[in-house]
């Protein structure tokens, strides 16, 4: 069956950024002004004003600041739950951004705040769209990561 | 100091709160508008202000102000509020005071949909939302309140029965109230909350608020006025709004600062211009809408320490005899949550300063303090803070 969970509508504006994880990268507004990341991305830099921001490629390192193991999910979720939602905040600053995304390829009661988690990326099929996930960042590298999307154990996919 | 009293609530209404498949929001938010005119002696036609909290479907880019200044007859409107219902009820003093305009009705109504993810019906295909929406990850309202609870448990040091503890005083005032949804099923316990079952862990069914239908208006109006109305004037003594962050998307580091956010500043202004001191509270009207926020609510209002709000909670100020009465109606956890809330508290406590609310009233009410807040974790807040006669 196709995918059938919200995908985005993606503003131009944005348009970078969903190239970015096409390409295996998650970029970042960031101020060149005063250096400071943007996250979600806004016209200006939030610390400084500045309207001068670079999409900039961030290591896809990041950290879980919180999660919620969701047991209702909304449309087509609720045929994946029990799944995890997490907040990640990553690792580059000054000021982590912090990120909402689904996990990949983690049990959810492993899940703890601080985990150290990397992300990874999903083409969607039949769809212009690619998305990102969180996986442990101690997990297998990014070709076992990307078999592990396809097992049934991964909350974010519908088979 | 109070300040000098220059408008008041006249009237209030609430409908019937619960599944009303027979009615549609438009006929909720009527039967509000016009009950809350009655309960003030005010005729409809002499509304002159409207803070509409539902959206309309009328037409196209008509606005709710809009459709509703129509609809009562296209009088010119001297005042269209927007924005949550305590903040807007402040606004809307300052408006009265200053001859902007005379009576002011906030109402909301909603019948027939659902807030909560049974709300949301699987598509064929990926459904396209907005590029930083929660909806791609499959969180929605209460996924975010979760988010906030774990957090706030790991940097406090705080339990899923802490929280519990707000369902269960909740309950209990519930249970003295006829008109809630959740009194007739009786009062709960810690282990009945943690026993529940889990919608978005940390939070169980009973964290969270319901998802019923129902509407409800506030009137509001001068002071020469409100003295010649049907009931007893209820005098707002001032008020506050504040907001600090976007729908849900991200909110950065850090969560808890001491300083407090939104809530923390409507709360000082509010208190500030009403001349109140948080020790004059006699009844607290709370936005509750999980367990957490009520816990959230009482540290950044300044009852309690941040912190240290679940502890607040366990000792029972927030229990009718406790210091602090709170949602003494139910609030949003068993009273009734019917989509867009906002003005509830208000209308709970302007009763209790009525002296209307019979085996759950708070002896000797004089001064309410209502809290709204929503649109992200404590991302919009209202706070107003009224007297009695």
């Amino acid at each position: 069956m196709s995918y059938r969970k919200p995908l985005p509508q993606i503003e131009p504006a944005n348009q970078t950024f969903w190239d970015g994880l096409a390409q295996g990268e998650f970029r970042v507004p960031r101020c060149t002004n005063c250096g400071h990341y943007n996250w979600v991305p806004f016209p200006a830099c939030r610390s400084c004003l500045s309207e001068d921001q670079e999409w900039t490629a961030v290591s896809g390192e990041a950290t879980v600041w919180s999660f919620s193991v969701v047991h209702r999910g909304p449309g087509a979720f609720d045929d994946d739950v029990p799944y995890a939602v997490v907040l990640a905040k990553l690792a580059e600053e000054p000021r982590g951004c912090i990120v909402i995304g689904n996990t990949v390829g983690i049990d959810p009661a492993d899940l703890y705040i601080g985990m150290p988690l990397r992300i990874v990326y999903e083409a969607i099929e039949g769809e212009d769209v690619t998305v990102f996930r969180f996986a442990a960042a101690d997990a297998a590298q990014p070709d076992d990561a990307d078999a592990a999307l396809s097992v049934e154990n991964q909350p974010a996919t519908v088979a | 100091m109070p300040r000098p009293k220059q408008a008041a609530i006249a009237g209030v209404y609430t409908t019937k709160q619960g599944k009303l498949p027979d009615r549609t929001s438009f006929s909720l938010q009527l039967e509000a508008i016009k009950g809350a005119c009655d309960d003030a002696g005010i005729p409809v036609e002499e509304v002159d202000g409207i803070i509409p909290l539902s959206m309309s479907d009328h037409l196209p880019g008509t606005t709710a102000t809009q459709f509703w200044a129509a609809q009562l007859g296209e009088r010119p409107l001297g005042l269209m509020e927007t924005g949550g219902a305590s903040g807007a009820l402040a606004k809307a003093a300052l408006a009265i005071e200053n001859g902007m305009c005379e009576v002011v009705v906030l109402f909301y109504g909603k019948a027939g949909s659902r807030v909560g993810p049974r709300g949301t019906a699987a598509t064929d295909r990926a459904p396209r939302v907005p590029d930083w929406s929660f909806y791609q990850s499959g969180a929605y309202m209460t996924t975010w309140y979760a988010l906030w609870a774990q957090r706030y448990m790991h940097e406090f040091g705080v339990t899923h029965a802490d929280l519990a503890e707000v369902a269960v005083f909740t309950r209990h005032h519930a249970t003295l109230n006829p008109d809630s949804i959740m009194g007739r099923k009786g009062e709960i316990t810690v282990q009945d909350v943690l026993d529940s079952r889990p919608i978005c862990e940390p939070l169980n069914l009973l964290d969270c608020s319901l998802d019923n239908d129902g509407g409800y208006a506030i009137v509001m109006t001068s002071a020469e006025r409100a003295r010649s109305a049907r009931t007893k004037p209820v005098w707002v003594l001032g008020g506050a709004e504040s907001t600090y962050t976007d729908f849900y998307t991200t909110i950065n580091d850090p969560w808890f600062p001491e300083e407090g956010k939104a809530v923390r500043r409507a709360a000082d202004r509010a208190f500030e211009i009403s001349g109140i001191g948080r020790d004059e509270i006699d009844v607290a009207g709370l936005y509750d809408c999980f367990t957490i926020t009520t816990i959230r609510d009482l540290e950044e209002m300044g009852f309690c320490k941040l912190g240290e709000g679940a502890e607040y909670v366990k000792e029972g100020h927030c229990r009718l005899g406790g210091s602090m009465p709170t949602n003494t109606d139910g609030g949003l956890l068993s009273n009734s949550h019917a989509g867009d809330p906002a003005g509830m508290h208000t209308i709970e406590v302007v009763r209790q300063l009525r002296g209307e609310c019979g085996e759950r009233q708070v002896p000797g009410a004089r001064i309410g303090v209502s809290l709204q807040q929503g649109w992200a974790v404590h991302g919009m807040a209202g706070v107003l803070v009224m007297a009695a006669d």
